[in-house]
């Protein structure tokens, strides 16, 4: 049946290395053996939804087995049969006729929009850098706080920036990765011929989602795309951007998924905050390619686990509580949603922050002063 | 062409419903235009229920049979069809209610006569009929008018009429019930009552009302501690219950429970009619909501505009400080 | 068992502007997302859990503009066998009566044992087609059904009444019932189902015109501002703040 999965030696590295099997019903090894064999047992839940897609077992596979591509074939299927749990159901719905996943209507894609505005884009017009915000900075309000950093940051650079205001719709990452591979298609399509109505020079991202999918899912998108840390490390580096305010700070980095395990970006997330005054930069015990995922990926921002036991995010948090740390950042939206819960509920509130890398650097461009302690 | 007003009673259990007596309201300002106002009844071993109504109308029209005791579509609209054939009122009021939903379309279909359904208001000019009605979820309202015929039907959406105390006598006339045989395809079984929860949010005296706002499960105890906080228990709308986050019992709304505390909170709750009704009693309501065009505001004393998840966790620590 | 369920696309409001457009008899549509009318999704999955139950056919009816057919494939890729959508002439003038006549001539046609449909429409909101169509097609009704349950020739339902109460009855079939929101969990159509129906053929039955309006749309306005609630302003520290204070001084907390 599954032709992705022939090459497993059942050595069971990916199971050992699955953040969420330790919490969840989720056991990738005991998955593919069942495949392997041919036993159906379809009434069994094998936990295909706790899956946050992070990709460490594909990573870690010694037989380059894309484990995670089976484990969105078998979503795809469930899908297919259309008997998805409602959370399912209802984010895949909104992505189909909003064009997000929030459930917000597309008039209201571009409120977060403060003060003097941004440029948006329209058909015809050329851009050196596209913005691309992301629905969950464009709809959710903490996060639509590290889209309006962003703006305020980009505009001391004097970059030539626009964004797509109420045009901008979903990039489809979690789409393909919660199985709905039509959406997916449909939405890809959609965003490649919308891209092509203007004339981009580089599109840089919030979400290293948006990022992972528009890099290496569309094949004819036709001009450069750059998770924002790289594009704005290098206008450090050009002295475009001059962080001056100090930020007297212990501060961890959190590797998103996506961005680092996935993309291999690692240095410059870190280089941006070195080049911030003040911050004392640690790294978590398990960093960068070993990195705790957060659990926000694969869908799972919008479908609940089923496990009682310790979220991903509340461990990370209370390990960065032992570092003695003021401030998390990290450079995701999801992981900022999901730390900062954790944050919440392990008591943290008064010690720690969560922050994404362009709110404190936004703090320190703009000399803001108004750290909260 | 008479210009006479009937008015439905709806009854339940032996009890009059409320909606009848704003029915008779809203008849007995039509029938000032030259007709009389006539509550028909039926149902078995009325004599109760006619006394309370005597004061309403100027006739009652009273039908009393066994198989009328619980509402059977059919069985109703068998007696009813006959009765407005042979008197021909000019309009014929019920609620646009689980009774009247069920009967009005038929009957009226059956009668060949002209219907508008869910109306707030009721006009008639010379010899038409014009209705107003809420559409789009209350966004937009319309005027509606009847085609010209010598009878109309119209339903009442509950709550939209306050109602009046009666100071008529009515004279009370027995109408022999048509029925005759057992109607073997459709047939009345039994009331069932909704299962009982931990909680009567009926009898709770602070009662925050969660809505679609809440978006997901999850959040549900940042709703409990906020409840907890404020002395209050935690009630929701309908799409709350159909998305099985609370259970029933804990439903405000025409088609769960009516609440009258002195403190209602609604949070991430549009205010759709149906809602409203079940909590518009209330001595004192707030209402916290994204949206500054929410019709819940228009219910509301106070209100926040505003996200709800920042304003709860705010409010709860103020809450605590304060108390 | 042979099922027709009758299915409406609608605006969705709920979140989104509604303006009236210079008729004053319509809504203007143009930024606005269609979708399979709420009730009507729940009345269309009980048909889908009854079909995998018992077999038989299910067959959808719409009355609506061409743009209906998407609801249409919506249906028919989460199971359905075919979709019949009726577009008259006068499409912009029809009541809930003529609806139900619309929809009364094709499925009077074909035997149906069960026709469902939606008990509410999000946009008109009258409540009554479904009952209308059952007493065109000449067969039993039951609106504002929460639970079913088939017994070879008959049906029991309990309807929804007010304050939670149920009310049960047992009804003989071929029968119309008008479904409840909540009765079910309505499936997922996916894209990859939408385009695979999009090759299913829907029967369209148009240059039609259809006579008998009982009730006609004088003039749509906008609701008249009524009380409006003392609205707390300022930031989330201070409207938590100054509600307090108020709730305080009127003794309730």
């Amino acid at each position: 049946m599954n032709e992705i999965l022939l090459g497993c030696i059942q050595c069971g590295k990916c199971t050992g290395g699955c953040p969420v099997s330790t919490r969840s019903t989720l056991n990738i090894r005991k998955l593919i053996y069942r495949s392997l064999i041919k036993i159906k047992d379809k009434n069994k839940d094998f936990g295909i939804w706790e899956c946050t897609t992070c990709s460490t077992c594909s990573i870690r596979c010694p037989k380059g087995v894309n484990v995670v591509d089976y484990i969105i074939d078998l979503r795809s299927y469930e899908i297919e049969g259309g008997k998805v749990q409602p959370q399912v159901r209802d984010t895949l719905e909104s992505v189909f006729k909003f064009g997000n996943p929030w459930g917000k209507i597309r008039e209201k894609r571009a409120d977060w929009i403060e003060g003097n505005g941004v440029n948006i884009l329209k058909p015809g017009e050329k851009i050196e850098f596209l913005y691309f915000v992301g629905c969950t900075p464009c709809y959710e309000t903490r996060t639509q706080e590290v889209a309006k950093a962003m703006v305020r940051v980009l505009k001391t650079a004097s970059s030539n920036f626009a964004i797509l205001g109420t045009q901008e719709t979903c990039c489809g990452n979690e789409i393909k990765r919660m199985g709905e591979l039509g959406l997916f298609e449909m939405l890809m399509e959609d965003n490649t011929k919308l891209f092509k109505e203007f004339d981009i020079g580089l599109l840089f991202t919030t979400s290293p989602h948006c990022y992972n999918t528009f890099k290496n899912e569309y094949p004819e998108i036709g001009f450069e795309v750059e998770h924002y840390t790289t594009v704005i490390n290098r206008f450090i580096k050009e002295q475009r951007i001059k962080p001056k305010g100090n930020f007297e700070k212990k501060v961890v980095f959190q590797d998103p998924c996506f961005l680092g395990k996935q993309n291999d970006i690692f240095e410059e997330p870190r280089e941006i905050l070195g080049n911030i005054p003040g911050i004392e930069l640690v790294e978590f015990e398990r960093s960068r390619e070993r990195s705790l995922c957060c659990e926000g990926g694969g869908g799972r921002m919008w479908v609940e686990s089923e496990s009682d036991a310790e979220r991903l995010a509340a461990t990370r948090v209370k390990d960065a509580a032992d570092l003695g740390v003021d401030v998390i950042a990290t450079a995701c939206p999801f992981c900022l949603l999901t730390l900062e819960d954790a944050v919440k509920t392990t008591n943290l509130e008064d010690k720690i922050r969560v922050m994404d890398i362009i709110e404190i650097l936004a703090e320190s461009v703009n000399l803001e002063t108004k750290n909260k302690d | 062409m008479t210009k006479d007003i009937f008015v439905i009673a709806e009854h339940r259990r032996g009890e009059i419903r409320d909606i009848t007596f704003e029915l008779l309201t809203k008849g007995y300002e039509l029938s000032k235009d030259g007709g009389r106002l006539h509550t028909v009844l039926l149902g078995f071993q009325n004599e109760k229920m006619i006394d309370e109504l005597k004061p309403f109308s100027d006739g009652i029209l009273n039908i009393d049979d066994e198989k009328l005791k619980d509402f059977n579509a059919e069985y109703y609209q068998m007696v009813l069809s006959n009765l407005l054939q042979e008197k021909k009122p000019f309009i014929t009021l019920l609620g646009q209610t689980a009774f009247g939903i069920d009967l009005a379309p038929s009957l009226a279909t059956a009668l060949d006569m002209p219907y508008a359904a869910d109306c707030i208001d009721i006009e008639i000019d010379k010899e038409r009929v014009y209705t107003e009605k809420q559409i789009y979820g209350g966004k937009i309202s319309s005027r509606v008018s009847l085609v010209e015929n010598w009878g109309y039907m119209v339903s009442v959406r509950p709550g939209s009429i306050a109602p009046k105390e009666g100071e008529l006598k009515a004279e009370v006339t027995a109408i022999t019930s048509p029925l005759k045989e057992e109607i073997d395809y459709r047939r009345f079984v039994q009331y069932i009552e909704a299962a009982k929860g931990e909680v009567d949010i009926t009898q709770a005296e602070v009662v925050v009302g969660i809505g679609r706002g809440l978006k997901e499960d999850k959040n549900l105890p940042l709703m409990e501690e906020f409840a907890k906080s404020i002395g209050g228990v935690l009630a929701c709308s309908r799409p709350v219950v159909d998305a099985g986050w609370l259970s029933k019992d804990r439903q405000v709304g025409s088609s769960g429970k009516t609440v009258k505390p002195k403190l209602y909170i609604a949070v991430g709750i549009s205010g759709a009619f149906q809602h409203v009704m079940g909590m518009k009693g209330a001595d004192t309501i707030v209402a916290i909501n994204k949206d500054p065009n929410a019709p819940i505001f228009t219910v509301a004393d106070y209100g926040i505009v505003g996200d709800l998840f920042q304003i709860i966790p705010k409010l709860n620590e103020k809450v605590l400080e304060v108390k | 068992m042979n099922i027709a369920v009758c299915i409406k696309r609608v605006p969705e409001t709920a979140e989104a502007a509604v303006n009236i457009d210079s008729s004053e008899k319509r809504i203007v549509e143009d930024q606005l997302v269609f979708d399979i009318n709420e009730a009507d999704n729940y009345a269309l999955e009980e048909a889908l859990l009854l079909k995998e139950k018992t077999e038989g056919d299910i067959t959808l009816f719409t009355v609506g503009p061409k743009e209906a057919d998407e609801v249409i494939k919506m249906g028919l890729a989460k199971g359905a066998t075919c979709g019949v959508r009726i577009t008259p002439e006068n499409l912009d003038s029809l009541d809930s009566y003529t609806i139900a006549k619309l929809l009364a001539e094709p499925i009077k046609e074909e035997n149906f044992d069960l026709v469902l449909t939606g008990c509410i429409s999000s946009d008109a909101g009258n409540s009554q087609v479904g009952v209308t169509l059952a007493e065109l097609l000449g067969i039993p009704h039951a609106s504002l059904v929460i639970n079913m349950e088939i017994e070879d020739d008959s049906v029991t339902v309990q309807r929804e009444l007010e304050g939670g109460l149920l009310g049960e009855l047992k009804i003989k079939l071929p029968a119309l019932f008008t479904i409840q929101t909540g009765i079910n969990e309505p499936r997922y159509a996916s894209i990859l189902g939408i385009k695979r129906a999009a090759q299913k053929e829907i029967k369209v039955v148009e240059n039609i015109t259809v006579e008998g309006m009982k009730t006609e749309i004088v003039r749509m306005y906008y609701p008249p501002a009524g009380k409006m609630a003392e609205i707390l302003e300022g930031g989330v520290e201070e409207v938590s703040g100054k509600l307090c204070e108020i709730l305080k001084g009127k003794g309730l907390l």
